[in-house]
């Protein structure tokens, strides 16, 4: 099935709603699905200026896994990938969630020795972890180049079997499909462009489409977040920058399982229908236009074809970029801001598909109780100040 | 390390346009995809016949290929600007002797302080019941197969479309042998005659091919079209249709043949201004364009556009588009190229209402040459044939060349390019794709037939809510396979009931991951004369 058999409405905005959620992509979709289905909030909206889930939702590599190192960041997407393991069930619409596996490979002694310590660190939050010597990825993954004569030898990996992908689209309209059903208001073709806040207080937002009204207003705007926090007077140490992605020619089935290797800033899968999807470190610059330079990638591709030699064959057919938000620490930021009603989600960066439902979830819970979801906390906004980083920067700062 | 000038497409416009600038002394290269110069309308075979025209530009090809490198079989996919305001155009080509896998591809860098973009453009197809069989062809690439490899494309063929460029088609196969059993215009064909600007220059040429037909016996018949393709495996009959005024379907019959050769306009090449940022707009009918001021300059300092790129309107619009682009080219050079959009007094009303001004010529250079004197820009070859390409009174230049507001661009040209130019929106005008095509389609007819998707899924995504092309795309996923829309972009756009956006290719041709991964360090093409250039540091991650 290419597209869903389903609609959802196509409201004109109400003059007022509890919750105003600002961004249609995978985490606000998942916001209001929660909202509704978890807390009975269903008085909200999502606003979208474009349409639903064409930001980053339709331009991600929908990686999923979750072996983050530090405890705060484990826990988290472990939360995201149980949630993920029941979804497709719970929102009663194929997901295409495959559970292929995700290698993380090692290419010299430093990242050996983190890799290692990585499976020590999820194997105590309970994160499923191996790790592979040289001989085992190449039984796991064949195609891999393990040479020792190649530039970046392939030295071991880590494993998360539990890891791998889906079908980024099918989870955007089942989403919206679940939350527009609670009577969720999903509005498209709706950009806001500033805040009403009137003693500390935000009390509406302005749109495109005019005034609405909001008991709390909800970002959830990926790349253009610190652009919309600044209307509302608040900087965020947030960086805009585009990443790149390509996909290749279909082909027949090649690679069975996710390969990453952070330091030569690649990851490479099959999607379902045979094409290759490969992903790529961001642009070094801050940019907000979605279109990256093609001469990123061009070392980023080198190095991944000396890892899968197979693949210099297969035709590229177009490359893509979207904005992604990067914190200081490689690590979200969840909560309430210095506005009162006004709550940020943000700084997901790279790698925030495989958060979609767990992150979608602790927001939820933390808009309906005004007070952050025991997962959430860590992850406020005043860690900037407090000094208490969770470093997820990983081999080389990408982290899918 | 860098040419003056890179020229992308090898047809009339990309050739008049390098050559002009080469003869003026600028350093050029010009590529092109095809193994030989030539482009859609002077493709020829290894050994090239006598058609009319094509002697005068192998005689051009031949002078251009003394003075300016010539890279055929170099396929652009890219063109950015570097840091330092560079201009690099990104090719592959094949070669046996190709370093390191890549399918034989090595992948070549072509630096320049100056691009023209003369890439053309490629037929529009729409689709129809069948249109998937094997034997079904787009008119350009049936003439293609036969002016530039000899091979005649069926034995019993049907041409049909719209526009008088299916003519020379039908006449190309009847006089190579094929039995053309009609030409079907799906709009009133000849009834541009009754447009005043067709008794210019073209008339002639229709009558060439009038005569052809009729000396082959081959049916031209107007409000007709090919709606359907039948067969088991390749095609084995089409359905003909009479058509009413909107392209509805009023009576058929069915037409025994072998192939089918059909075209419904241009696509104008425009990937690569778009990847610089050009800006476009939408020509007559309705395809986006390259927009170019007076000199044929894009809204990007130092990239112009000539030829289809900028608007379809034959061959030789594109070339007279090309030598102006060469010219203002020249003209600009020795001045460093602007860092913003032309500023107004570039392309400021002369005296003469539309004429171009022109800077200082280089210094050092030819002040003849950098200023353009029409007596030398001319291209060498044959004696004119009178009407086709001079007019008297061309050579008259005003002024002194090189005073800051000589014309660069002799105003007869200007004067002439407007003509051409209108002429070929009278033809877009005269030609439209009407609506009812849409009702030849079943629910099953693939409308995108990379990702084989049908009508109904794109009516159904229209049901879920999607308004335009894009969200069409997104929903039901025409478009998203090997031709990324290229063939099926148009027809999608009309079904979402609005005109097609501009392409947002970053890879204009696809390449393998091979070259991609080697463009980093390609081989930098440089002008002969030039230092070798120094490897390229393999940029760390
Ligand atoms: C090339 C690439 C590859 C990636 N690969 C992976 C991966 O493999 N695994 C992984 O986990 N993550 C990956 N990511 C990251 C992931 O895509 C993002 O972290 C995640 O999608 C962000 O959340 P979102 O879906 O809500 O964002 P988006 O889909 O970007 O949603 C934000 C929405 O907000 C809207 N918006 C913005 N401003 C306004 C406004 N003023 N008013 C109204 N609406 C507004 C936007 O239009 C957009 O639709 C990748 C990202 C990219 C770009
Ligand atoms: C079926 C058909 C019949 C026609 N009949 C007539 C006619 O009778 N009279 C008439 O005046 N006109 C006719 N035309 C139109 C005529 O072909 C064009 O007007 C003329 O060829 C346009 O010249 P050009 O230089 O703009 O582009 P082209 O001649 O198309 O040249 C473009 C060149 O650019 C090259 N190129 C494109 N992209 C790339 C890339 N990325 N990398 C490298 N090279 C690239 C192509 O290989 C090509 O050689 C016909 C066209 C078609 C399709």
């Amino acid at each position: 099935m290419t597209h869903p058999d389903f609609l959802w409405r196509n409201p004109d905005p109400k003059p007022a709603y509890d919750v105003v959620i600002v961004g249609g992509g995978g985490h606000g979709l998942a916001t209001a699905y929660y909202l509704a289905k978890n807390h009975g909030l269903t008085n909200v909206a999502v606003l979208e200026r474009g349409w639903l889930a064409g930001g980053n939702m339709a331009r991600n590599t929908t990686i999923i896994r979750s072996n983050y190192l530090w405890d705060e960041s484990a826990a988290i997407y472990e939360h995201s990938l149980k949630l993920w393991e029941g979804l497709s069930d719970e929102l009663d619409y194929d997901l295409q969630f495959s559970q292929r596996g995700v290698l993380n490979l090692a290419h010299n002694l430093g990242d050996v020795r983190e890799g290692r310590r990585r499976v020590n660190a999820n194997r105590l939050n309970g994160v499923d972890a191996e790790w592979l010597d040289a001989d085992e990825v190449k039984k796991f993954c064949p195609i891999i180049n393990v040479s020792d004569r190649a530039r970046y030898p392939v030295m071991g990996a880590t494993l998360q079997r539990r890891g791998g992908i889906a079908k980024h689209d099918h989870v955007a309209w089942a989403l919206a499909r679940q939350a527009d059903a609670y009577g969720v208001d999903l509005i498209q073709g709706c950009e806001v462009t500033g805040f009403e806040i009137t003693g500390g207080r935000v009390t509406a937002v302005e749109t495109s489409r005019g005034r609405i009204a909001a008991g709390k207003v909800a970002l959830a705007a990926a790349g253009h977040t610190s652009v919309l926090a600044e209307r509302a007077g608040i900087r965020l140490p947030l960086q805009s920058h585009p990443l790149q992605a390509l996909v290749s020619e279909l082909l027949e089935p090649v690679l069975d399982c996710v390969v990453m290797s952070n330091a030569v800033h690649v990851y490479v899968s099959q999607a379902h229908k045979g094409e290759l999807v490969m992903g790529a470190g961001i642009d070094a610059y801050n940019s907000y236009g979605q279109r990256g330079g093609v001469h990123v990638i061009e070392a980023q591709m080198a190095a991944a074809l000396e890892l899968f030699p197979i693949f210099s064959r297969a035709r590229v057919l177009r490359t893509w970029a979207g904005i992604v938000d990067v914190s200081p620490d490689a690590s979200p930021i969840i909560g309430p801001t210095p506005v009162d009603g006004l709550y940020i989600n943000a700084g997901w960066g790279t790698g925030g598909f495989k958060a979609t439902p767990g992150s979608g979830w602790v927001y939820a819970h933390t808009l309906a109780h005004e007070r952050p979801h025991p997962l959430a906390e860590p992850f406020a906004l005043d860690r900037f100040t407090t000094g208490a980083l969770i470093d997820e920067h990983g081999a080389a700062a990408v982290a899918h | 390390m860098t040419y003056d000038l890179v020229v992308i497409g090898g047809g009339p416009a990309g050739v008049a346009g390098a050559l002009t600038a080469a003869r003026a002394g600028l350093r050029v290269a010009l590529v092109d995809s095809g193994a030989r110069l030539g482009g859609q309308y002077f493709r020829h075979s290894a050994v090239p016949g006598a058609e009319p025209g094509l002697g005068r530009f192998l005689r051009q090809g031949r002078a251009l290929g003394e003075r300016a490198d010539v890279l055929l079989r170099h396929q652009a996919w890219s063109a950015a600007r570097e840091p330092d305001g560079t201009l690099v155009v990104h090719c592959v080509t094949r070669s046996s002797s190709a370093p390191g896998g890549g399918a034989g591809e090595r992948t070549v860098a072509v630096r320049a302080r100056r691009l023209l973009i003369a890439t053309g453009a490629y037929d529009r197809p729409l689709p129809f019941p069948g249109w998937d069989l094997p034997g079904v062809l787009t008119a350009g690439g049936a003439q293609a197969l036969l002016k530039g490899s000899g091979v005649v494309a069926g034995r019993r063929i049907v041409v049909s479309g719209t526009g008088p460029f299916l003519l020379p088609v039908a006449c190309g196969l009847a006089g190579a042998g094929a039995r053309v059993l009609g030409v079907f215009e799906a709009g009133v064909g000849l009834g541009l005659v009754r447009q005043p600007l067709l008794a210019l220059d073209k008339a002639g040429e229709a009558v060439r091919y009038a005569v052809g037909l009729a000396r082959h016996r081959v049916p031209y018949r107007t409000r007709q079209a090919v709606v359907a393709a039948h067969g088991e495996r390749e095609v084995e009959a089409v359905t003909v249709a009479r058509l009413d005024k909107a392209w509805n379907v009023l009576a058929t019959r069915v037409v025994e043949c072998d192939t089918v050769a059909a075209g419904y306009g241009f696509v104008p090449q425009i990937e690569l201004g778009t990847q610089l940022g050009c800006e476009t707009r939408h020509d007559v009918d309705g395809s986006p364009v390259l927009s170019v001021d007076a000199a044929q300059r894009t809204t990007v300092p130092g990239v112009w556009a000539a030829g289809e790129p900028t608007g379809v309107g034959g061959w030789r619009l594109s070339e007279l588009e090309g030598r102006i682009a060469g010219l203002a080219i020249v003209a600009g050079h020795g001045t460093a190229p602007r860092t913003a959009p032309a500023p107004s007094t570039d392309a400021a009303a002369g005296p003469r209402g539309d004429l171009t001004t022109a800077r200082a010529p280089a210094p050092g250079g030819d002040p003849a040459a950098a200023a353009g004197r029409p007596g030398e820009q001319e291209m060498p070859g044959e004696p004119e044939v009178p009407g086709e390409l001079e007019m008297p009174g061309e050579l008259e230049m005003p002024g002194e060349p090189g005073e800051p507001g000589v014309p660069v661009v002799p105003g007869v040209l200007v004067r002439r390019r407007a003509r051409w130019r209108a002429f070929g929106e009278a033809l877009q005008r005269a030609y439209p794709v009407e609506p009812g095509w849409q009702g030849w389609l079943r629910d099953d007819t693939l409308v995108c037939r990379c990702e084989e998707v049908p009508l109904a899924r794109v009516r159904e995504a229209q049901d879920l809510g999607a308004t335009d092309a894009r969200s069409v795309k997104l929903l039901a996923r025409p478009g998203m396979g090997w031709c990324q829309g290229r063939i099926c972009g148009y027809a999608v756009s009309c079904l979402a009931g609005e005109p097609p956006r501009p392409p947002r290719r970053p890879i204009a041709q696809p390449v393998t991951l091979g070259a991609l991964s080697e463009s980093g360090e390609a081989s930098d093409r440089a002008p002969a004369d030039d230092p070798p250039p120094h490897p390229n540091p393999r940029r760390s991650s």
